[in-house]
């Protein structure tokens, strides 16, 4: 079925059960589709634009409000909608960073950091993991002093994934915060793979900015996301404009050039702010996404050869794991080779497992009903044993 | 034509979103149990109201 030329309606998510890492948490609430339906055009948000012209400053549809709300909700002080997360980075990279300036992502960082910092004309230091892929206080404090040495001054930022999108480890950022703070570096909480997943405090993290994800983590169309300051920190990130034409002499009011003008708008926008509702209370309820994970985990467990890669017990529902002794050994004389596993999944009505990969691969639980993580766990062991591989009772 | 045919294609248009999600929600086999099916009912229910009130003001 085709909903315009050469472009095929999407089933993905009608069809199957959705596993894809980076989609679980990003699947839109019924509302939103039904926003996105009667926000899809163009401006659709700005019918109601009055002065001071600005995006964050409309009351209907209650966009003004919706930022109030997130700041509250985040315990944060501001709050900005951005076109994604890595616009959030940017945003911020841009206020702080300068050529030359030494910058902490960690060795989990998403690579987004990294443009953000190089764009700015920064240079990348990089906190290393420890051998369980946890990105440390301890070792946050040694790379500072590293950088010391090294460039004689401290780093002017610093970039912390709450929970990296590697492993999906769950790191210790208000302990980095506090000790970054020691050295008078602001810290950006990557919460892409948090705010709208799990609680995420702002001030009890101790973060100068969180930085959310609406597509992949706020049940929003893409690209959306959320930058969230503290008092402090607003007015340096959200500062206005004062730039003048020198033939017009015009002005642009109150317009932050750092989110260049008016934000995200129309359906991205609303489909994020239709969601809120529904993602404020289901943040409530991440016990029972970890519970319907571990169903699908100890199934995956059960089979003799296979690891979790990430730390376990899980904290959060997107896992790394290690099936090399597993199913990759049945992918060697398989006549399908390693796309056996994606077929034989899809053929359980499960998708969202990258095609080939039979080693070293990930998925998401997220938003799965009970009933469908049973699915799931029974589909990997059905699997396991119709290819002869050994599964513990 | 009225405020009424657009309200009601809106409505329609919602009704669907809400059977689609529920398609979501008990991917791959789309088994309902008894809430999802009395669900189902009362979606489908409005759906037929909603078309007939579009024929009536689009066609009359």
């Amino acid at each position: 079925m085709k909903c315009g030329s050469g472009i095929e309606a999407r089933q993905v998510d009608e069809l199957f059960i959705n596993i894809d890492p980076i989609q679980a948490g990003g699947r839109l609430t019924a509302d939103a589709m039904k926003a996105v339906i009667a926000y899809g055009d163009g401006y659709s948000v700005c019918d109601n634009c009055r002065k001071p012209n600005r995006l964050d400053y409309i009351s209907k549809p209650p966009i003004a409000e919706f930022h109030r709300d997130v700041a509250k909700w985040l315990n944060m002080d501001a709050v900005r909608t951005v076109p994604g997360a890595r616009r959030g980075f940017q945003a911020v990279a841009q206020t702080y960073v300068k050529k030359g300036d030494p910058v902490l992502v960690t060795s989990l960082s998403h690579y987004t950091e990294f443009l953000a910092v190089e764009e700015a004309g920064g240079v990348a230091r990089e906190i290393a993991a420890d051998e369980q892929n946890h990105v440390t206080p301890d070792a946050a404090a040694t790379k500072i002093e590293a950088v010391k040495r090294e460039s004689g001054r401290v780093p002017v930022l610093a970039f912390i994934d709450h929970v990296d999108y590697q492993y999906g480890n769950l790191h210790d950022v208000a302990g980095i915060a506090k000790v970054a703070h020691q050295y008078d570096i602001p810290v950006v909480c990557n919460g892409a793979y948090t705010v709208g997943i799990l609680p995420v405090d702002g001030k009890a993290l101790g973060v100068d900015f969180v930085v959310g994800s609406g597509h992949k983590s706020m049940a929003a169309p893409a690209p959306s996301g959320i930058l969230a300051a503290t008092a402090e920190r607003e007015k340096e990130v959200f500062r206005t404009t004062s730039i003048v034409g020198d033939v017009t002499s015009r002005k642009f009011g109150i317009k932050e050039p750092a989110m260049m003008g008016c934000t995200l708008m129309g359906a991205t926008l609303v489909g994020m702010m239709a969601s809120f509702p529904h993602v404020k209370e289901r943040i409530k309820h991440f016990d029972r996404e970890l519970a319907n994970h571990r169903i699908v985990m100890d199934a995956l467990l059960s089979t003799e050869g296979t690891g979790c890669l990430s730390e376990y017990p899980r904290k959060h529902t997107m896992t790394r794991v290690d099936t090399t002794a597993s199913f990759d050994k049945v992918a060697e004389t398989h006549k399908k080779r390693g796309y056996y596993l994606q077929s034989a999944l899809e053929e359980k009505g499960i998708t969202g497992v990258i095609p080939g990969a039979t080693r070293v691969w990930k998925f998401n639980t997220y938003g799965a009903t009970k009933k469908q993580a049973e699915h799931l766990a029974a589909a990997f062991v059905a699997i396991a044993r119709e290819n002869g591989l050994a599964v513990k009772d | 034509m009225s405020k009424r045919a657009v309200d009601m294609t809106f409505q329609a248009i919602f009704t669907l979103t809400d059977l689609r999600v529920l398609l979501r929600e008990t991917a791959p086999s789309h088994e309902f149990d008894a809430d999802q099916r009395a669900r189902a009912q009362r979606l489908l229910e409005n759906l037929e109201r909603q078309v007939g009130s579009i024929r009536q003001e689009m066609l009359r």
